[in-house]
C-alpha cells in the first residue's frame, strides 16, 4: 500500500479511457439487452414464441413503470425504497371495495390520493429536513406496511375488480393493455424528463444542488416533485399487477424496491444522481424480466436466478462506477 | 444540546445516546402509570432478552454506518449462517463447536469478501452488499428450502440459559458491545473508522489505512451476523433459510435511534445498544397495551420519522 495517492495517476492506471466508461455506461445496456435475446433465440426455440414474447411483455409494464419513478427520484440523488410497500398498498386498496367495476373510479382516486401523500413525506423529509433518502423512504415502506397489517389484520381478502383485470393481464392480438398504459407512461415521462424545462431543472439539480439553487431553481421544490412522480407511478404499477397477480397478499410487489434500483443502475443512472434517462431505465427492467425468463425457460432452478441476479448488480455497478 | 457538545467534547459521538435515553424514560414512565407490572424485574429481564438478537446484527451495522456505508447483506447472511450451524450440527453434540467456530469464522470471511469488492471494484456498499445479499439467498437456497436439521437439546443455553439471573445471549450483546466501544475509543483502526466515515477521501489523502479499516469494519459485520444466525437457532432449535431477511432493515433503525448519523463519522454502539433496548420495550409495552402486533409496524416507523427529523443530519449537501 502506497502511503500517498496521487487521484491522478490513479485515474489513468484504471485503463480505460473516461470517455469509453461514459459511453459505456450510457449505452452499454442497450447492447447487453440485445446480446441476452440473442442468446435465448439461439438456446430456446419457444424464447421467440410469440406466446412467450407477450408474456414477457405483461411482466416488464409493472417494473418499467416503476423503475420510470425511481429514476427521477436517483437523478436528485435520492432513492425511493418505499415503491413496493406503495404497490402492496394500491394491492389492498383495490381489493378493499366490493370488487366491481362500480369502484373503479373511487380505487383510483383513493391510490391517487393515498401515493401522493406518501410521495409529499417522503420529499419533505428528504427536501425540507435534510434526512437521508434511504431513512425518509424506509421509514414510509415501514408505515405504510404498518397500516397495511393494520387494516387487513394480516390477512387480506376481497376481489380485484375485472377492469383492473383486464388491465393487467388482458392482451388485444397478442398487444398486452398494460404495455399500451407502459407506452404512455414512458413517452409522458420521456417528455418531463428530457423535453420540458421542470427535466433540465431535475437534472441540475440533482448535478449539483448548489448550482441549481445559485441559478434560482427551487431545489426542494423539484425534489419533492420527484419522490412524488416516483410514489404515484409506484401506485399506478401496484393497480396494475395487482390485476396481473389477480388475488391479493400483503407482498404484492415484493422487490420491486430493489429491483427498481437495479434496473436504474444498470440502465446508466447513476446513484450519485445528475445522470440518467427513461431509455435507459426502461432497458434496464427489461433486461431484468428478460434474464428471469431465460433462466426459467432453461430450466435452471430458481436460486440461480437470484445469484445472478446478485453478481450482475454488483458487476453492473462496476463497470458503470465513475 | 450545541452548547452542551461544544463544552464537553467527549459528547460528540454520544450526542443522540441522550436522545435515546431519554426516550426510554419516557416509555418506561408511561408504562409504569399503565401497568405495575411493567417495571418489575421479571419484564426488564424479559425486555433484555428479547432485545438479543436486534443487538447483536445492529452492533455489526453500526461500524458499517460509520464508515458511511452499509451492509445490507446481513439479512441473507443470518439466514445463511442459522441453516449452515443447524444443518451441520445435525444433532451430534460433538460437532456443536467446530461447527459454531466454522460458522463465526465463514460470517467474518464474507463481512471481508463484501469489504473487498468495494475496495477492489470501487462500488458502494449498498450495491456491493445488496449483491451479495442475492447471492448469499441463492446459495441459502441451494443448501436447504425449507427448515433443516437440528441441533441437541443444551444449544438452547444461549437463547434461554441464564448465568447469575442474566439472559447468556443478552449478556453476550454487552460484552461484544464493550469491546467494539473500547476499540472505537482507543485502537488507532478504530479512530480511523471516524475518520473514513467523516471525509472519506480526506482520510485516504492522509495516508489512513482506509482498506484495513473497510475490512475489518464488514468482516465485524459479518462476525455479528454469524453470532445473531446461532442466536436464531438456539432459540427456534432449526436453521430456516429465510430467518433473517427482516433484519437487513431493522438492523439499521437501533443504530439510527442510537444517534449514529448515517453519513458517518459520528455515533457509537453504546447507542445503538439503547436503540435495540428502546425497540424491545416499545413492543414489550405495545404487547401490554394489548395491541395489535400489526400496529407495532406503525409505531416503529413513527419513531424512525420522529428521531431522525429531529437529530437531523448537520451535512446537508445544499
Amino acid at each position: 500500500v502506497t502511503a500517498t495517492i496521487d487521484p491522478l495517476e490513479t485515474a489513468a492506471s484504471r485503463g480505460t479511457s473516461p470517455r469509453f466508461r461514459s459511453l459505456l455506461s450510457r449505452f452499454g445496456i442497450f447492447l447487453v439487452l440485445p446480446f441476452l435475446i440473442l442468446i435465448g433465440g439461439v438456446i430456446s426455440t419457444s424464447f421467440l414464441s410469440a406466446g412467450n414474447i407477450s408474456n414477457l411483455l405483461l411482466q416488464i409494464a409493472p417494473l418499467g413503470i416503476v423503475a420510470i419513478g425511481q429514476t427521477f427520484v436517483m437523478i436528485v440523488r435520492g432513492l425511493d425504497l418505499s415503491v413496493a410497500s406503495m404497490m402492496a398498498t394500491a394491492a389492498v386498496i383495490a381489493t378493499g371495495f366490493a370488487g366491481s367495476n362500480d369502484d373503479v373510479a373511487l380505487i383510483v382516486a383513493v391510490v391517487a390520493g393515498t401515493s401522493i401523500c406518501v410521495g409529499l413525506i417522503n420529499g419533505i423529509l428528504v427536501a425540507k429536513r435534510g434526512v437521508s433518502p434511504f431513512l425518509a423512504t424506509l421509514a414510509t415502506m415501514i408505515l405504510l406496511q404498518g397500516f397495511r397489517f393494520a387494516y387487513t389484520q394480516g390477512a387480506p381478502s376481497g376481489n380485484v375488480p375485472p377492469f383492473f383485470r383486464t388491465l393487467g393481464s388482458g392482451k388485444m392480438y397478442g398487444i398486452p393493455y398494460n404495455c399500451v398504459i407502459l407506452l404512455a407512461v414512458v413517452t409522458f415521462f420521456w417528455i418531463v424528463l428530457h423535453r420540458s424545462a421542470f427535466g433540465r431543472r431535475i437534472f441540475i439539480v440533482g448535478g449539483n444542488p448548489v448550482t441549481g439553487h445559485l441559478l434560482g431553481i427551487r431545489t426542494d421544490a423539484v425534489t419533492i416533485a420527484c419522490y412524488l412522480i416516483s410514489s404515484f407511478l409506484a401506485g399506478a404499477a401496484g393497480l396494475i399487477l395487482s390485476g396481473y397477480v389477480g388475488l391479493v397478499d400483503n407482498w404484492v410487489g415484493q422487490g420491486y424496491e430493489l429491483d427498481s434500483i437495479v434496473a436504474c443502475v444498470i440502465g446508466g443512472v447513476s446513484l450519485k444522481g445528475g445522470r440518467g434517462s427513461i431509455a435507459g431505465a426502461l432497458a434496464g427492467a427489461a433486461t431484468i424480466m428478460v434474464a428471469a425468463n431465460e433462466v426459467l425457460l432453461f430450466g435452471l432452478p430458481i436460486q440461480v436466478q437470484i445469484i445472478i441476479k446478485g453478481v450482475v448488480i454488483v458487476f453492473a455497478a462496476a463497470l458503470y462506477a465513475d | 444540546m450545541t452548547g452542551a457538545v461544544a463544552t464537553f467534547p467527549a459528547l460528540r459521538n454520544h450526542s443522540g445516546l441522550l436522545g435515546v435515553v431519554v426516550l426510554i424514560a419516557a416509555v418506561c414512565a408511561l408504562g409504569a402509570t399503565l401497568t405495575e407490572r411493567f417495571l418489575s424485574l421479571g419484564n426488564i429481564v424479559n425486555v433484555y432478552e428479547q432485545s438479543t438478537d436486534l443487538a447483536l446484527v445492529s452492533l455489526g451495522q453500526t461500524l458499517a454506518i460509520l464508515t458511511g456505508g452499509i451492509d445490507l447483506s446481513v439479512g441473507s447472511l443470518i439466514s445463511l449462517t442459522s441453516c449452515l450451524t443447524s444443518g451441520l450440527i445435525n444433532g451430534d453434540p460433538n460437532r456443536v463447536i467446530p461447527v459454531v467456530l466454522a460458522v463465526l469464522a465463514l460470517g467474518a470471511v464474507i463481512g471481508l469478501l463484501n469489504a473487498g469488492l468495494v475496495i477492489v471494484l470501487r462500488v458502494h456498499p449498498l450495491i456491493v452488499t445488496l449483491g451479495m445479499s442475492a447471492i448469499l439467498q441463492g446459495a441459502t437456497l441451494f443448501y436447504a428450502m425449507g427448515p433443516v436439521g437440528k441441533v441437541p437439546r443444551n444449544f438452547n443455553f444461549l437463547a434461554y440459559g441464564r448465568v447469575a439471573g442474566l439472559p447468556v445471549g443478552a449478556t453476550i450483546a454487552v460484552v461484544l458491545c464493550i469491546l467494539i466501544a473500547l476499540l472505537l475509543r482507543y485502537l488507532p483502526l478504530g479512530r480511523q473508522i471516524y475518520a473514513v466515515g467523516d471525509d472519506d477521501d480526506a482520510a485516504r489523502l492522509a495516508g489512513l489505512r482506509r482498506n484495513q479499516v473497510l475490512l475489518l469494519v464488514y468482516g465485524a459485520s459479518g462476525f455479528c451476523c454469524a453470532a445473531t444466525g446461532l442466536y436464531l437457532v438456539a432459540r427456534f432449535g432449526a436453521g430456516q433459510p429465510y430467518t433473517g431477511v427482516n433484519y437487513t432493515l431493522t438492523s439499521i433503525t437501533p443504530v439510527i435511534l442510537g444517534g449514529t448519523a448515517l453519513s458517518g463519522g459520528r455515533g457509537g454502539v453504546i447507542g445503538t445498544l439503547f436503540g435495540a433496548y428502546l425497540i424491545s420495550l416499545v413492543n414489550n409495552l405495545l404487547n401490554f397495551m394489548d395491541v395489535s402486533k400489526h400496529y407495532q409496524l406503525i409505531a416503529q416507523a413513527l419513531i424512525i420519522i420522529l428521531a431522525v427529523s429531529v437529530y437531523m443530519d448537520r451535512r446537508r449537501t445544499a
